[in-house]
């Protein structure tokens, strides 16, 4: 593969009918009959930021779960009716919304549309299925470990958000998991999900008034909810350079990556940065991090920057994967790199052609029934504006050089990144040290079997 | 100083193309042209070229954009001993400079046009280059595409660089990842002839000891219009795009293809395994049986067979293991590909269980299923998964351009994926219980075991 693709995640809205009135449900659904296919998400609008801190894991736990037993059917009957009508169920959590995502053969529509409101509102939480899932959860979050990209990812965030929601990890510790029971599960799935947390969005081969009609009274089913619970304090970036090193034996190649706290979407200064870090780091292979880390020297197969969103500022980070050989010099040329960037941002060459390039292939983030439905939850879970993916085009076509270059300049902290190396420490510590200017005896190393 | 590749491959090539002008036709007329329904509404239309060049078009106006793949007919089956992973070298060089645009030109033009999901990716059986446009980009891609098909200026040292990244790729799928470690092992063990025993990035003393000059020759041999698939979805006329790679390809003549002799794999007729310590904390289990290439009638009730064990939420193993605690998840893959390859079992345990004991019970079941007929009921649930799998596949341009270039160039023509689909619809229980009799014997298997060190 020519290289991996890092996205932003999200589009827009441009035949989706949004209806909101006060105690109604949030429903979208786009006619699309060109396969006999339904896509239908149900979204409960606050995700793992909910956990509480001694129960971490618990949303998505009590995700699974409604999946697992109703007060009507067993997780076995249930397995065999969602497969008996071809359809497709499955529980995402993310840190602002828990997402049931489902899909189902256009003629099985009215059978599986029963279900789902069994399961979102008859959920009985049966202990054998506590126990079984326990198990499975902790074992994903073992295996979570194998991968030293996803580990690096999960370290990163926890090293840079530090007691804040943002840095916990969506499927909770072993310890957490360990403890939950019934009530407690239970009590949690009281609290979130409600009628005012609720969204449906949807597309594919129905008709929306019907979809419509269905979320209303699934609405109509559940409790009013606090909607405060979707809220997280602002985080702030620690106040300097910081690296933790996470030891794992017999790496050729090393993982890493480092960052910052971000920006919100909805922030004046989102699209001058939005325009300036693709010109930096952007995944195309005119990006500077692209051209001088891979093309030029060949020393990591991808080399990126990019934004995580959430409700408030989530995170900015760079990330390659370099030769253990090579990671040194590597590390020390991003650093030079997002240093230079900020001290004398972009030129005017690399800032019209990331500009051209953005504004191009803008429609792309709306051209498919499945992207505008992905949109919509995420305008709707991220708390931005309607249509505010389809603005984009327009939005970064107004940005100017001057914009960019000062935004980049207050918002990137090159003396308070927070970097993660995952590789093998031996031999490694001193000179990464100095390759990010720390003192060794400042760099923190973990087990990368730690939880 | 390393061979380069003609010589190598000189008792396999029948006729080996080294240095024949690839551009001397004036205009390859139409050969043949003919329109296929795919699903629904959606009808495709294929034209062949007189220098081969086979032409798929599919139109949907739903979106003004298309996506425009090039499937290219050569993978890593196509290499031999010493040279293993060129071909996905090869299509990283694709990226480097031609005659008349230098190196990042490609990239930065594409890019500028507002270029989506622009890619490559090399398999066993073939390579595809691939984009999604706005809708007025139809020639200029069509002549960027042309252009490295025949004016490629493959220098040492974009070779060296890009063998790097190679190199590093190479880290990150195979060296550092447990699953990657895995399947090399897996594939190496279950074939001991056929080139697929070789991982398809290579071994890293032949990637080390290539040469700029082992990719120039490989490009002679296998880049020409004759060996590819142009396949195009979306915003476009037909007759616009038939137009439009005749003016650009229309002039690059068709090449003698290098015949390889692919060694058929002897049958297996026992147990291979092997153990891997590897720095994980839950057990892997990889286990592999032979199938049939993707033509070979069986497949239909393979694939039926795939989602009876492991395509749903109630199918047999994931009852059989991750209900009874035993495994956290389970998978299981009817690989599809041109030559006999392997029916494959993905499994992780859950904590402080052993892997035989999730094989035992892999064993355990497929001895079920050939000894006793699935229900209807069973039957029929396997059929919905796997009918709504297939709508799945077909859910955007770009899957829907995969679809068509993967069997066009696998088997001569997308109708097979449309044949094993419907023929997966008819399917009976006698038939399901054959193939596993057949192809399931429990000597037969390949078993790579990942360990905690």
């Amino acid at each position: 593969m020519k290289h991996v693709q890092l996205k932003i995640a999200a589009i827009t809205a441009a035949l989706l009918c949004l209806s909101s009135t006060a105690f109604a449900t949030e429903v979208s659904f786009e006619n699309d009959d060109s396969l006999p296919i339904v896509h239908l998400n149900v979204a409960i609008k606050t995700g793992s930021v909910s956990d509480p801190v001694d129960a971490l894991g618990l949303t998505n736990f009590m995700g699974e779960m409604l999946l697992r037993g109703t007060n009507l059917h067993t997780k076995d009957q249930i397995d065999e009716m969602i497969d008996q009508m071809g359809a497709q169920l499955a529980v995402e959590t993310r840190s602002e919304a828990l997402i049931i995502r489902g899909a189902v053969l256009a003629s099985q529509l009215d059978p599986f549309l029963s279900l789902l409101q069994e399961l979102i509102t008859q959920s009985n939480f049966p202990d054998d299925e506590i126990k079984k899932l326990k198990s499975e959860v902790i074992s994903q979050i073992l295996e979570e470990d194998s991968s030293d990209q996803k580990l690096a990812g999960l370290k990163f965030s926890e090293f840079l958000f530090e007691g804040h929601p943002f840095g916990k990890p969506i499927l909770g510790k072993i310890k957490t998991v360990e403890k939950f029971k019934r009530d407690r599960i239970a009590t949690h799935y009281h609290k979130l999900v409600s009628d005012n947390l609720l969204l449906v969005v949807g597309s594919g081969d129905a008709k929306e008034a019907k979809i419509d009609a269905w979320a209303q009274a699934l609405g109509k089913l559940l409790p009013h909810g606090n909607p405060d619970l979707a809220r997280v304090p602002v985080p702030v970036t620690p106040n300097e350079k910081r690296l933790l090193l996470v030891d794992k034996p017999g790496r050729t190649q090393t993982q890493l990556t480092g960052g910052q706290v971000g920006v919100k979407m909805t922030d004046p200064d989102f699209f001058p940065l939005y325009v300036g870090n693709h010109a930096f780091g952007g995944g195309s292979f005119s990006a500077r991090m692209m051209d001088q880390i891979r093309v030029k020297r060949g020393w990591s197969y991808g080399a990126y920057s990019y934004f995580k969103f959430s409700r408030e500022p989530r995170s900015w980070q760079f990330y390659l994967f370099p030769a253990a050989k090579d990671t040194p010099d590597a590390l020390a040329y991003t650093l030079k790199m997002i240093q230079d960037v900020h001290d004398k941002g972009i030129t005017k060459e690399e800032f019209n052609f990331a500009q051209q390039s953005l504004v191009n292939s803008s429609g792309f983030l709306y051209n498919t029934s499945a992207k505008r439905v992905e949109n919509k939850l995420n305008e709707r879970t991220l708390g931005l504006p309607d249509g505010f993916m389809k603005s984009y085009g327009s939005r970064i076509s107004q940005v100017e050089l001057s914009q960019v270059n000062e935004a980049l300049k207050t918002f990137l902290l090159p003396d308070r990144l927070s970097i993660v190396v995952l590789a093998t420490a031996k031999d490694m510590k001193a000179k990464i040290a100095k390759a990010a200017g720390i003192r060794e005896d400042q760099i923190k190393v973990v087990p990368y079997n730690q939880e | 100083m390393t061979k380069s590749l003609p010589a190598l491959l000189a008792c396999l090539l029948f006729s080996a193309c080294t240095s024949s002008p690839k551009v001397s036709e004036p205009g390859a007329k139409i050969t043949s042209s003919e329109t296929k329904p795919l699903v629904g509404a959606f009808e495709v239309q294929r034209t062949v070229l007189s220098n081969g060049l086979k032409i798929l078009v599919l139109e949907d106006h739903s979106s003004p954009t298309f996506a425009y793949q090039t499937w290219v007919n050569v993978g890593s089956r196509d290499e031999v001993m010493g040279k293993t992973g060129l071909a996905h070298l090869f299509e990283h060089l694709m990226f480097k400079a031609t005659t008349n645009h230098p190196e990042g030109e490609f990239d930065r033009i594409l890019e500028s046009a507002g270029v989506e999901d622009e890619n490559a990716f090399t398999s066993w059986d073939y390579t595809a280059y691939i984009q999604e446009l706005p809708k007025d980009k139809l020639d200029l891609i069509a002549k960027l595409e042309s252009d490295r098909m025949v004016h490629l200026a493959v220098n040492d040292q974009s070779f060296k660089t890009e063998r790097e990244v190679v190199q590093n790729e190479r880290r990150f799928r195979n060296e550092n990842s447990p699953d990657g470690m895995i399947f090399q092992d897996l594939y190496e063990l279950a074939f001991t002839r056929h080139p697929y025993h070789w991982p398809i990035i290579g071994y890293e003393k032949d990637l080390a000891s290539m040469t700029s000059q082992d990719a120039r020759d490989f490009y002679r041999a296998y880049y020409s219009p004759n060996h590819a698939t142009i396949v195009v979805v979306g915003d476009v006329s037909n007759d616009d795009v038939v137009k439009t790679i005749q003016k650009y390809y229309g002039g690059i003549a068709a090449q003698n293809s290098p015949v390889h002799a692919i060694l058929e794999e002897p049958a297996q007729t026992k147990v291979r395994r092997k153990v891997l310590p590897l720095s994980i904390q839950i057990e892997k289990l990889t286990m592999a049986y032979h199938m049939p290439g993707i033509a070979d009638p069986d497949v239909p009730a393979l694939m039926v067979l795939d989602s009876v064990l492991t395509g749903g939420r109630s199918s047999r193993l994931q009852r059989a293991l991750v209900e009874t605690g035993i495994a956290s998840s389970i998978e299981t893959s009817p690989m599809e590909q041109k030559d006999p390859t392997l029916f494959i079992f993905e499994c992780n345990l859950q904590r402080d269980r052993k892997a035989v004991r999730a094989e035992n019970v892999i064993l355990h079941e497929l001895s079920k299923l050939a000894h006793q007929l699935v229900s209807e009921a069973e039957l029929q649930r396997a059929k919905h998964r796997a009918e709504f799998s297939f709508y799945q596949r077909l859910d955007s341009a770009g899957e829907k351009a995969n679809f068509l270039g993967r069997y066009e160039t696998m088997t001569g023509n997308f109708e097979t994926g449309l044949e094993i689909e419907k023929k997966m619809m008819t399917v009976t229980p006698q038939q399901l219980q054959a193939v596993v009799q057949k192809y399931f014997s429990p000597r037969t298997r390949t078993v790579v075991t990942g360990v905690i060190k």
